[in-house]
């Protein structure tokens, strides 16, 4: 079973604190997993510990067969995977094209995705020269979202993008991830289970820093059980 | 604690005081005893002309040797306490926390009077170790200087680019006071004193609103405002502006005649002021101090004042740099616009840092090694090839270069790094 | 598609500076008008402007090296006098058939570089190590800026260099508005111009600018697009002590090179920064006039009714204290 993206039993730590106790991920290609679990399990952790920005002291991360867990994060970003913060990320006095812009990794690739990214999020075509700091909060989800599109990324690593937003507009948000996992693989981290169920194929549990269920989310979604145990009252 | 051990911790303070009291009052007494007063002086003064004759004497006294035979007992005694200690009560208690800086204040003590041996020199009149005398001086305002900085900057945490206003302050101060006001050289130093004290008020309550980088520019402007007040030439009548100015000091405070005595006042300026600051970081507001430093919001979070605390830690590291500077301007019966220049921050900073930060005898180690290396490599010439490089000349960039690598390589400093590699091959 | 115009351009804060800063000149010239002749405030102003400029070229690089790195480069001060003293090295070996214009271009050039290469060097070697314990970082740069000093003295001797003549063209005086102006002081004024505008254009234009602009406000995210951000510290810190040495070198032919020049510099260059914003360019470029201006001014008045220039400094050191009491994060810094 090649997946395209494979954590292999992590632990990280923060400062002293150990954060992740033993966590693993399979991601296939072209699906969407969901990364579930309680506040402070340690999703944002494992999302980080994937881009390498808080690196894993302790077992492997693969992409595409090859440990890229040591690399500085940069180097793992340019393997083609793009990071969506929960905190959006933005940067608040570039405007929308600069924050596009500067997500540019080959020359013209802004240019090449530009159609495709404004088909999927209207609103940023009307925004173009906007800083980005004058966006409300749904339109900056779209924009940190849009800057991960374009350049060519194979797997999107994506953090409580509905977090703060209004029912609608989560909608859009929805309609346009589901119409990105067509082409690219996404990894989830969603507190909003509907949200969660709605989007993903597969989905991984994690509760004190470690991964402690995994499976179909066609499964997941019939066991009421499950989901209080570990995802509270969802 | 047992209320025994409390009772002996207390009464350790006490006994190491008087261990260093006896060690000083013996060589004296036999020598007023044995010396020979001067005629026609009061009870008092022949007293101690007498001592003074027997202790001035070039070469090997009585005294020295007096010095030499309390200070191995000493070492002996402290060996032994390491050993069997508990049984010794208090005495045990004071001898083991504080035998190592005991000995170390005997041998400054007696240092002088070695190094007279040795040269057939006095320790009261021009020699060799009236010399060194004076280079041990300002070894020991600089190491008050630097534990000052270190409470300051070590312990709370608080970064200062302007700690040489207070130590110019000092020394501007009681200056200004002894020339133009024919001030009595206690009432001088107090106010100099309270002078240090206002200033760290003023720039504690008016800076420390503001965060940790920005005050430190902020201190770092303040000063340098007052480094300028001192050399213009407004007040060339007061301050003698760029060149500064002289003033005169009661016989028994001045140098150049009555040199022992103010190294032995100087010496114990020292011994206060690392006492001081050691008894406030084991406090509880020293621990206060450190949680500052370590992490300030969570200190905040636990429901403490930062705000005062820091002001506590300014107030009282600016008053010991003022009474550096007391010592200093005193020394050298006059003050000018450079000790409040930044050469006066970086000195006691380099000192800290090389010595140790955060440590208590890490500034102390500091400011003797720098200042001491700095006076005894002062005319040597060092030749690699084509290239000789005369140490005294290229001082300041030696210190800058190995300043660097200790920041780069030694951040913890000489002691921080012997203790953590002490720590770490213990267990 | 049509792309809309974003509301309010500048948010009310930004305003609010930039009026405080226009009021704050317009007091000044007030202040010129009153207390001198026209012909002297014309001289006060032009001195205030290069004085300013040269102020800016140091302080550049601090600003935007803080905003990047987080770093307070203390050391920026000991590159401007690299700049001066790489500049006359450079001044002096070439021969004297090649003419003094050309001599002067090739030590301007030359001093940029060199202090460029030292910057590199000095970031890679001494600063990278460094990045998780910035408070030794300051002090870092603090030992440098004296090391450096010390390295220069004993090249050079404590005593300064006579400064070198500038090219004929530049070396006249000009006659404005009834006082008369060193070209060469123009000249500065256009250096440090050049610079402002052409910083910008490399912040607003480039690709490396925006990636600069992006970095300052969030450095995770920027390496986490794909972006070699240390690469990039290095290169901004290189260019931070380029133009400083730039500058030292421009200032060389009217203040010569003196061990003690950077620190002077240093310290107004702090003073610059804080009071635009630390990490603020468009703060420092118009702190830096506003700080040239000040002590231009008070240097005149403390002249005229004191007889000593000390207001000069002063001035501006009070300036700095009440920026820091009243709004610590500077005119344009971010809050």
């Amino acid at each position: 079973m090649s997946a395209l993206l494979s954590v292999e039993d992590i632990h990280t730590f923060i400062g002293q604190f150990h954060i992740l106790e033993g966590v693993s991920i399979e991601v296939p290609a072209n699906s969407i997993t969901a990364l579930l679990g309680r506040n402070g399990a340690g999703k944002t952790t494992s999302l980080r510990s994937i881009i390498g920005l808080n690196p894993p002291s302790r077992g492997a991360i693969r992409f595409q067969g090859k440990v890229i867990s040591g690399q500085r994060a940069f180097e793992i970003a340019q393997l083609g995977i793009g990071y969506v913060p929960d905190y959006r990320a933005i940067f608040r006095q570039l405007t929308v094209e600069e924050n596009l812009r500067i997500a540019e990794r080959k020359k013209g690739d802004l240019d090449r995705k530009k159609a495709f990214i404004l088909a999927l999020f209207p609103d940023l075509g009307r925004l173009y020269a906007w800083p980005g700091g004058q966006l409300s909060g749904g339109q900056q989800q779209m924009l940190a979202i849009a800057r991960a599109l374009v350049p060519d990324n194979q797997l999107l690593l994506i953090d409580e993008p509905s977090e703060g937003l209004a029912p609608v507009i989560i909608e859009q948000l929805m309609a346009a991830i589901r119409q990105l996992s067509g082409q690219t693989t996404v990894l989830l981290v969603e507190q909003n289970f509907r949200v969660a169920r709605v989007l993903a194929d597969r989905y991984v549990i994690v509760e004190d820093g470690r991964s402690v269920h995994s499976g179909l989310m066609a499964d997941l979604a019939g066991d009421q059980a499950l989901i209080n145990r570990y995802l509270g009252a969802a | 604690m047992s209320a025994a051990r409390v009772e002996r911790a207390r009464n350790s303070g006490a006994l190491s005081f008087s261990i260093l009291m006896l060690y000083v009052a013996l060589p004296y007494g036999v020598a007023a005893l044995t010396g020979t007063p001067e005629p026609n002086l009061g009870a008092l003064a022949a007293w101690h002309s007498a001592a003074e004759s027997v202790y001035c004497e070039e070469g090997l006294t009585p005294v020295t040797v007096i010095l030499m035979v309390e200070t191995l007992s000493m070492i002996v005694a402290a060996l032994l306490a390491r050993r069997s200690g508990d049984r010794w009560g208090a005495l045990g208690v004071a001898l083991r926390r504080d035998g190592g800086h005991l000995l170390a204040v005997m041998l400054l003590i007696g240092l002088p009077f070695l190094i007279s041996w040795q040269t057939e020199s006095s320790v009261c009149t021009r020699g060799r170790a009236f010399y060194w005398e004076s280079v041990l001086i300002d070894a020991f305002i600089l190491a008050i200087l630097a534990i000052s900085y270190n409470l300051l900057f070590g312990f709370t945490g608080v970064v200062s680019f302007g700690h040489a206003l207070f130590f110019g302050l000092g020394a501007y101060i009681v200056g200004l006071l002894m020339k133009h006001l024919g001030a009595p050289w206690w009432l001088a130093i107090l106010a100099a004193l309270m002078g240090g004290v206002l200033i760290a008020l003023v720039k504690g309550v008016v800076g420390l609103r503001i965060k940790g980088l920005y005050f430190a520019l902020f201190t770092l402007a303040f000063a340098q405002v007052f480094f300028l007040l001192a050399g213009n030439r407004l007040m060339v009548n007061i301050t003698g502006a760029e060149d500064g100015f002289t003033f005169k000091v009661p016989d028994w405070l001045n140098t150049t005649q009555n040199r022992f005595f103010f190294y032995l006042a100087t010496l114990a300026v020292l011994v206060l002021a690392f006492v001081v600051v050691r008894r406030l970081m084991n406090s509880p507001t020293g621990r206060v101090l450190s949680a500052l430093r370590d992490n300030e919001s969570r200190a905040q979070m636990l429901g403490y004042n930062t705000f005062y605390f820091k002001l506590i830690s300014i107030v009282l590291a600016g008053v010991l740099a003022a009474l550096a500077g007391v010592l200093r301007g005193v020394a050298l019966k006059g003050a000018s616009p450079g000790v409040l220049s930044i050469d006066f921050t970086i000195t006691p900073l380099i000192m800290v840092i090389i010595g140790g930060v955060g440590t208590f005898i890490g500034p102390v180690l500091g400011a003797f090694l720098i200042h001491l290396t700095e006076e005894a490599l002062r005319d040597t010439v060092i030749t690699i090839g084509t290239l000789s490089v005369n140490i005294g000349e290229r001082w300041a960039l030696i210190l800058g270069l190995l300043f660097i690598l200790i920041v780069l390589v030694f951040p913890r400093g000489i002691v921080g790094s012997v203790q953590a590699w002490w720590g770490r091959s213990k267990r | 598609m049509t792309t809309t115009t974003p509301p309010a351009l500048r948010s009310t804060t930004l305003r609010q500076s930039l009026i405080v800063s226009g009021l704050f000149v317009v007091g000044l010239l007030v202040i010129n008008f009153v207390f001198f002749p026209p012909s002297t405030v014309v001289t006060v102003v032009l001195s205030g402007l290069y004085q300013g400029m040269l102020f800016f070229l140091v302080a550049s690089g601090m600003s935007i090296v803080f905003g990047l790195l987080d770093v307070l480069n203390l050391a920026q001060g000991a590159f401007f006098m690299i700049g001066a003293y790489a500049g006359f090295a450079i001044y002096g070996t070439l021969p004297e058939s090649v003419s003094l214009e050309v001599r002067f271009v090739a030590a301007l050039v030359g001093a940029t570089v060199f202090g460029g290469l030292v910057g590199l060097a000095v970031e890679v070697g001494l600063l990278r190590p460094l990045y998780a314990r910035p408070v030794f970082q300051i002090v870092l740069t603090f030992g440098l800026a004296s090391a450096i000093n010390e390295i220069v003295r004993a090249i050079y001797g404590p005593a300064g260099l006579i400064p070198i003549d500038p090219p004929a063209f530049l070396d006249t005086t000009l006659a404005i508005a009834g006082g008369r102006f060193e070209t060469y002081r123009v000249f500065i004024i256009a250096v440090g111009l050049i610079l402002m505008v052409g910083i910008s254009l490399l912040l607003q234009r480039t690709r490396l600018g925006i990636v600069i602009r992006a970095g300052v406000q969030d450095r995770e995210m920027v390496e986490a697009l794909g972006i070699n951000v240390r690469r990039v510290f290095t290169l901004v810190f290189m260019l931070g002590t380029a133009v400083a040495a730039l500058g030292g070198m421009t200032a060389a032919p009217f203040l010569g090179a003196y061990p003690g020049m950077g620190t002077d510099f240093l310290l107004t260059a702090v003073i610059v920064i804080v009071i635009g914003g630390m990490s603020s360019y468009e703060g420092t470029a118009i702190a830096s006039i506003l700080v040239g201006l000040t002590r231009a001014t008070a240097e005149q008045i403390s002249l005229q009714y004191l007889n000593t220039p000390i207001l000069a400094s002063v001035s501006i050191l009070i300036f700095m204290i009440v920026v820091l009491l009243v709004r610590p994060s500077g005119l344009f810094g971010k809050e």
